[in-house]
Formats: C-alpha cells, sequence, structure tokens
C-alpha cells in the first residue's frame, strides 16, 4: 500500500472513530508529567557522545529478550570483543532506552583491570520499546547497538 | 458406521495414501477394486516406508485420552503478510491449499466445513485406545527399537482426569503409549515440583534447551533447567534431539508456576547446540522437537542452520505436508490426539538422504480400541465418573472453541460468568483448546472442564478504568496480529462477552480497535466497568477485587447450564472484522 492510500486509510478509520468510540491513539495521546529525572534518548546519546559520531559493530553484542518476561526486570547484557590493554580498552559501556521517562538506564566506566568489556543487568522498561547499548573505547569511537523488546500484560495459552 | 464405497474412495484419496514423495496407486486394477471393498484400519496407516529410522510424532493432546469430536476453525486471521499461509488457514483455504476433498475424513479432521454432518458420518477422533493400534503396528513394521514417539508437549493438562490427577493419569496414558521424548508448556501450570514429580514418573526423557534458572543469585543462574538435548541410536545411526519448550511460558501463564526460571526461544544457545551436535557428538540427523508454534518455527528456521527436522507444536495446526524453510523440514500434528505423524528417515552416509512423511487421523471409528487403554482410561475416570457424567443439560447449535475472535463455547462461558457476577464486560481467555458438542448433545460437566480444567481456575471480579480496557484489547491484539511471527504468542484473540468492537487487523499497532461498545453503549474512557476475568493476568491490572465472588470457572458454568437447561448460542461473532471478508482469505489476504 502506498504511503498517501494508507494515510487516508487511517484518516477514514479514526473518522469512523470518532463518531462511535475513541480508539486507543486517544488515550495514549495525553501529555504526561514530566519528572525531575526525564531525559529523551537523543539528549541523552548526545550527552554521552557529545555529538561524536557513532559506528554500527560486529564487535558489540547486545542480548535482550523478543519479549519481556517482566517489564519491570529486563535482562540486558553487553558484551564488547575488544582488548582490555593500557592504551587500548573499552571505556564505558551505557545502557539506554527510547521511551522510558529517563532514556539512561546505567552508565558503567571500566579500566583495562576489569579484563573483559562486559556488563549485564536488569532494567525496567515501561512499555514495548528499544533498548540501546552505548559503548566509549578509550580512543574516542562510540559503538551502538540497539533490539527491540516487547513489554505486554500477556495473552494467549 | 457405514462406509460404502465411493465414501472409501474418498477416504482413500483423503488419507494421502500415496505419502509424500510418492509411491505406487494401491487402488489401480483388479486389486485395488478387492481393497476398496474392504476398508479398515490399514489404510489408514498404509505408508511408503523410506530408510531404517521412523519417528512418529504427537502434539497437543490437551490430555484427550478419551476420543472427542474436534472441530477446527472456521476463522483464522492474522496479519495480511500471514495469512493464507501455514499456520494461518483454515476452512476452504486449507483445502485449496492441501488439496482436500469435500466430503472426506481429510475434510472431517483438517477442517470446520461440513463438521456437524460429517461428525455423524465418521464419529469421534483421537483416544489413547486408537492411537496405540497405529503406533504397535509401525513398531511391529518397523521393528520397535527403529521407532520413536516424540511429544511436542501441552500434553497434561486440559481434561478433568488430568487436574484432578494433576498430571498424573497422561503420564500413565503416555507411558502405555510408550512416548521416548517430550517437551512442555501447559506441563508448567502444575507448578515446578509437580513437573519434576511427573517427568519422575515418565518412563521417557523431558527435554528443554530454551528454561533456564533466571535467579542471580542462585548457584545455577542462568544454567539449564532441564537437558537440553538427547542421543537416540535407532538402526546404527545417532539422532540428536534437542528440546524447545514454550519460549512465553512465562507471559502467558501465572508465573507463580515458573518462579525463577526464564524462557525464551534462545535461537542463539539452539545453534550452539546443533553444532555440538554434529561437530562434538557426530550426529547423522538432528531433530527440533518444539512447542514454539508452527509460524514460529518457521521463522526458527530462518535463523538457525543444520536442523534437518523440526517437529512442532503449540498453535494446533494439522500440516498434512511438510514445509521446507531453507534445509529444513518442518512438521506439526495438529491437536487433541486427532493425528500421529509418522516421520520415516534414509540415512546415508552420516546425513538425510531421504524421508516420507504422512500424518495419520485417529479415526476412531477405522480402528478398533485397544481393550489395555480402554482398562486404562476405566481406572483413572473411576473416581470422578459419577461427577463427570452428570448431564448439566443439552445445546441446540454446534458449541466450538478455535477462531480468532469468537467461538460458541467461549461465549456459553462468558454468558455464564456474567449471569452469575453482573459484571459488565467478561474477559474469557483465547485458548485452542477444549472440545465441540454437536447439536443436540447433552452437555457433561466433563465436558465443561474439557474448556477450563485449569490450575488457576478463578473468576475474578474487581473494576478497571475504561481506558485501561482500550489499552488491554490494543494490547492482546497486538501479541495476536504482529506481522512478526516472534512476536506473538500463537493463541486466539481474548472473547469479550457484554460488549462488541470492531477490528481493523492490518492497522498499526495500538490503533486496531474502533467502535468499541459496552452494553450497548459506546466505551466510555473515563468511566470504570465491572469486569470479570480467568485464566489471564487481567486481574492484576485491575482496583478493587471482589475477593467474595472468586470462583472456578467451571463451577460457575456449570451452574449455569443447570439453571438453563437448554443452550442456544448464537454463531454470530459480536467482533467485525474491517479488513477481511471471510474468515479464511487466501494468501494475499484475499477472500
Amino acid at each position: 500500500m502506498k504511503r498517501r492510500n494508507f494515510m487516508q486509510g487511517l484518516l477514514l478509520s479514526s473518522a469512523v472513530a470518532i463518531t462511535t468510540s475513541p480508539t486507543l491513539l486517544s488515550a495514549e495521546e495525553k501529555p504526561k508529567k514530566a519528572g525531575p529525572n526525564d531525559m529523551d534518548y537523543k539528549t541523552a546519546e548526545a550527552a554521552i557522545t557529545g555529538g561524536k559520531e557513532i559506528k554500527e559493530s560486529d564487535t558489540l553484542k547486545l542480548t535482550v529478550p523478543e519479549i519481556a518476561e517482566n517489564g519491570a526486570v529486563v535482562p540486558v547484557k553487553v558484551e564488547v570483543d575488544h582488548p582490555m590493554e593500557e592504551n587500548n580498552f573499552v571505556k564505558a559501556i551505557h545502557v539506554l532506552n527510547t521511551k522510558n521517562g529517563n532514556a539512561r538506564s546505567a552508565d558503567i566506566m571500566l579500566t583495562p583491570l576489569n579484563g573483559k568489556g562486559y556488563f549485564a543487568t536488569r532494567i525496567k522498561l515501561g512499555g514495548t520499546q528499544d533498548v540501546v547499548a552505548l559503548v566509549e573505547l578509550s580512543d574516542g569511537t562510540f559503538l551502538k547497538a540497539a533490539k527491540s523488546v516487547k513489554v505486554t500484560i500477556g495473552g494467549c495459552g | 458406521m457405514d462406509i460404502n464405497r465411493r465414501d472409501f474412495l474418498q477416504i482413500a484419496a483423503a488419507l494421502g495414501l500415496l505419502g509424500v514423495t510418492g509411491g505406487t496407486n494401491l487402488f489401480a486394477g483388479e486389486a485395488g477394486k478387492e481393497r476398496i471393498k474392504k476398508l479398515s484400519f490399514n489404510d489408514i496407516v498404509d505408508f511408503e516406508p523410506k530408510g531404517k529410522v521412523t519417528l512418529l510424532h504427537i502434539c497437543d493432546m490437551h490430555a484427550h485420552i478419551k476420543p472427542l469430536y474436534w472441530r477446527e476453525p472456521s476463522t483464522l486471521i492474522s496479519a495480511k503478510n500471514l495469512v493464507g499461509t501455514p499456520g494461518f488457514i483454515c476452512g476452504d483455504s486449507f483445502e485449496s491449499y492441501y488439496g482436500v476433498e469435500s466430503g472426506t475424513v481429510d475434510q472431517y479432521f483438517d477442517t470446520h466445513n461440513n463438521f456437524p454432518a460429517l461428525a455423524k458420518k465418521f464419529g469421534k477422533m483421537g483416544g489413547i485406545s486408537h492411537m496405540k493400534p497405529i503406533i504397535d503396528h509401525i513398531k511391529k513394521e518397523r521393528g520397535k527399537e527403529n521407532v520413536l514417539l516424540l511429544d511436542s508437549g501441552d500434553t497434561w493438562q486440559g481434561t478433568a482426569v488430568a487436574l484432578k490427577t494433576k498430571g498424573e493419569a497422561i503420564v500413565d496414558a503416555q507411558n502405555y503409549l510408550g512416548v521416548d521424548v517430550m517437551v512442555g508448556h501447559w506441563e508448567f501450570t502444575y507448578g515446578k515440583e509437580r513437573v519434576f514429580e511427573l517427568i519422575e514418573k515418565l518412563n521417557g526423557e523431558f527435554i528443554s534447551q530454551n528454561v533456564i534458572d533466571n535467579d542471580p543469585f542462585s548457584d545455577e543462574f542462568e544454567e539449564l533447567i532441564f537437558p537440553p538435548y538427547t542421543i537416540k541410536e535407532v538402526a546404527g545411526a545417532k539422532i540428536g534431539i534437542i528440546g524447545q519448550s514454550f519460549p512465553f511460558t512465562s507471559t502467558a501463564n501465572p508465573k507463580k508456576f515458573t518462579e525463577g526460571w526464564s524462557f525464551a526461544l534462545r535461537h542463539e544457545s539452539l545453534q550452539e547446540f546443533v553444532n555440538e551436535l554434529r561437530n562434538e557428538k557426530k550426529v547423522d540427523a538432528i531433530v527440533v522437537l518444539s512447542h514454539d508454534g508452527f509460524s514460529v518455527d518457521q521463522e526458527l528456521a530462518k535463523k538457525v542452520k543444520g536442523v534437518d527436522f523440526i517437529l512442532s507444536g503449540h498453535t494446533h495446526d494439522p500440516s498434512p505436508k511438510p514445509i521446507i524453510v531453507n534445509d529444513t523440514v518442518i512438521l506439526i500434528a495438529g491437536s487433541h490426539g486427532k493425528y500421529i505423524g509418522r516421520l520415516d528417515i534414509d540415512i546415508k552416509d552420516k546425513k538425510v538422504a531421504g524421508y516420507n512423511f504422512k500424518l495419520m487421523p485417529v479415526a476412531s471409528n477405522l480402528i478398533p480400541a485397544d481393550k489395555t487403554g480402554d482398562a486404562l482410561i476405566a481406572k483413572w475416570y473411576k473416581p470422578f465418573d459419577k461427577e463427570l457424567n452428570e448431564v448439566l443439560g443439552t445445546t441446540k447449535g454446534l458449541l466450538y472453541k478455535r477462531d480468532t475472535f469468537y467461538s460458541t463455547f467461549d461465549a456459553l462461558i462468558g454468558e455464564a460468568i456474567q449471569d452469575e457476577m453482573k459484571s459488565d464486560i467478561v474477559f474469557t481467555p483465547g485458548y485452542r483448546w477444549g472440545t465441540t458438542l454437536i447439536p443436540g448433545d447433552d452437555i457433561l460437566k466433563d465436558n465443561v472442564y474439557e474448556m477450563t480444567a485449569i490450575t488457576y481456575p478463578e473468576v475474578y471480579t474487581f473494576e478497571l478504568k475504561g481506558d485501561l480496557i482500550a489499552k488491554l484489547m490494543e494490547d492482546i491484539a497486538d501479541n495476536v496480529f504482529n506481522e512478526n511471527p516472534l512476536l506473538q504468542q500463537g493463541g486466539d484473540m481474548s472473547r469479550l462477552t457484554g460488549a462488541s468492537y470492531s477490528i481493523k487487523v492490518a492497522a498499526p499497532s495500538g490503533k486496531r480497535i474502533s467502535d468499541f461498545m459496552i452494553g450497548g453503549k459506546p466505551i466510555d474512557l473515563k468511566k470504570t466497568y465491572l469486569v470479570s476475568s480467568w485464566g489471564g493476568n487481567l486481574q492484576n491490572a485491575g482496583e478493587n477485587l471482589d475477593e467474595k465472588k472468586i470462583r472456578a470457572v467451571y463451577e460457575v458454568v456449570s451452574d449455569y447450564i443447570r439453571k438453563q437447561k437448554t443452550i442456544d448460542i448464537s454463531m454470530k461473532s459480536n467482533v467485525q472484522v474491517l479488513d477481511f471478508d471471510c474468515g479464511c482469505p487466501i494468501k494475499g489476504a484475499k477472500c
């Protein structure tokens, strides 16, 4: 379907909805109260990288579930296949989300003594969204990996 | 049962007597005419053998050790990219995809078409006493050491006798059938301890590579709960069998039963086990015994290399022909004990050189019952016979389960709950197991259990705000209609009583449902509604749970039928699908 047809289709269906009953759309569009630590993803990413270029890399592996078993404790694992030598090491691993009030879930600073570019934790996700691993290497390079996690109340048997 | 020559020809054709990879026409010439006169059990088990290894496959029996009627869905809607493909076909689209003829045993077993008439003609389906003769016959033909019986799970739960014996009657039945290896899903709803007790009683093995310890403070953190695979020496060949239990057990069923265990697809570790079996254990063939669901396994086969066969389960699809994705052959054997899948494998030079497959319908009237099986059933049912044989009432119309949005037995359950709880809206789960009653049938207490026999039968009544109800419905819709099979969970939409809605399946997530009416009025997002639900997690989202009203669903439904005496449920759905004109679309989402 072309984008234009699709948009028309959407308009049509929402017109039907207004005359009878609203869809979830209107329920979701209510403005949320901002918390003191709220930060959206773009701002968080820029704060970490200072606007530097971010590379996608095979050396960075992010492991998250496709569907969260429990949105309150979603396991996240970040592995960086990179040396941990004195002048060449994984300097930081940042775990971010794209839709929670606060996009920053964890910031971990490493030194060569950590021996491995590895970090695993559990984070809370308020709804279906991407989890992002942002890694800083000692030479100032940034690597990124993102994966979607579905958060659901659950359904079938 | 009267079967005339014409019926027989249809049955013979429908049974797929020629097998998948070809064969000889058993009904040609004079000898053929003779065969036709004597239609029997032999025609069900007739098969062109291949190689020396035979794997028999069953899935999703749901504890039906006795024969039953089971009608396949008349509506099986999904995302537009998926409808019309195996896993999302039914009725006419199933018939045209697999070449099923009208009036045949295949039409009766595989589709909803002509169901009440064909049910009278062909009788009940499945039952262990009718499955066993098929298994025995094949073991005799091939040599019993050359045959394995693999069970894709959802076996221990689904009937009163299973619930009341906490699964033990069914494990006894599995031992009688000779199950060698199994995986699980509803099995887990008996709780962790009981699962281990039942595995002790099972003569076969329980395997799963995708269930791991989830407790970071335990010494076994991220360790496997069950053996991930087993290697069987069959006819001089080494067969590696890897287990996949249901990946979404912890979201689909209450977490309390599997606290501390983590379920997921885990295709990466599956690939590691495939490599380990190939490279270190030097197996000749790799089989994944799975409860992922038919469509998920088709996706899995794209991600994991080196699997020869996936014996699938969970979604209850009968697939008379194998589905081949990359180099993996995917098979699934329906549900409720209706079929036994026979897979013969020819192994040459340490790899699979050929195979033949057939889904054998357990048409109970064509298969004389095995007495040992009947005795086993009688033994386990005896303590409960009086309760279960109570006639609660009769049904005027067809009572069935399945379909994407609405089915009559669910509508009856919803009606019963609403009558007792006086709630505005009732949610009944979109499970795919249950039973079917033919118009005019008595409704036994046993039948009510066949629809509701779970270890968490409580009907909860609580308050939910309109906007939350709308959100929950969208969430459920996204689990059912997501265009990525990996994000579906293989069930149908929750059924609603007291409400109606329209749905645009292809609309984006969160925007599918419109025209949502509760009690005949448009939903008020700010209003608080009284909601009853069972079999799910919905009560956790609600407020002011009325603890005095909590009662087992099978008792609520039984009371209602006793009171009504005659049940007359409309076949008309309370859900209008805006972007499909029929229940069983073909590929391209056309009707």
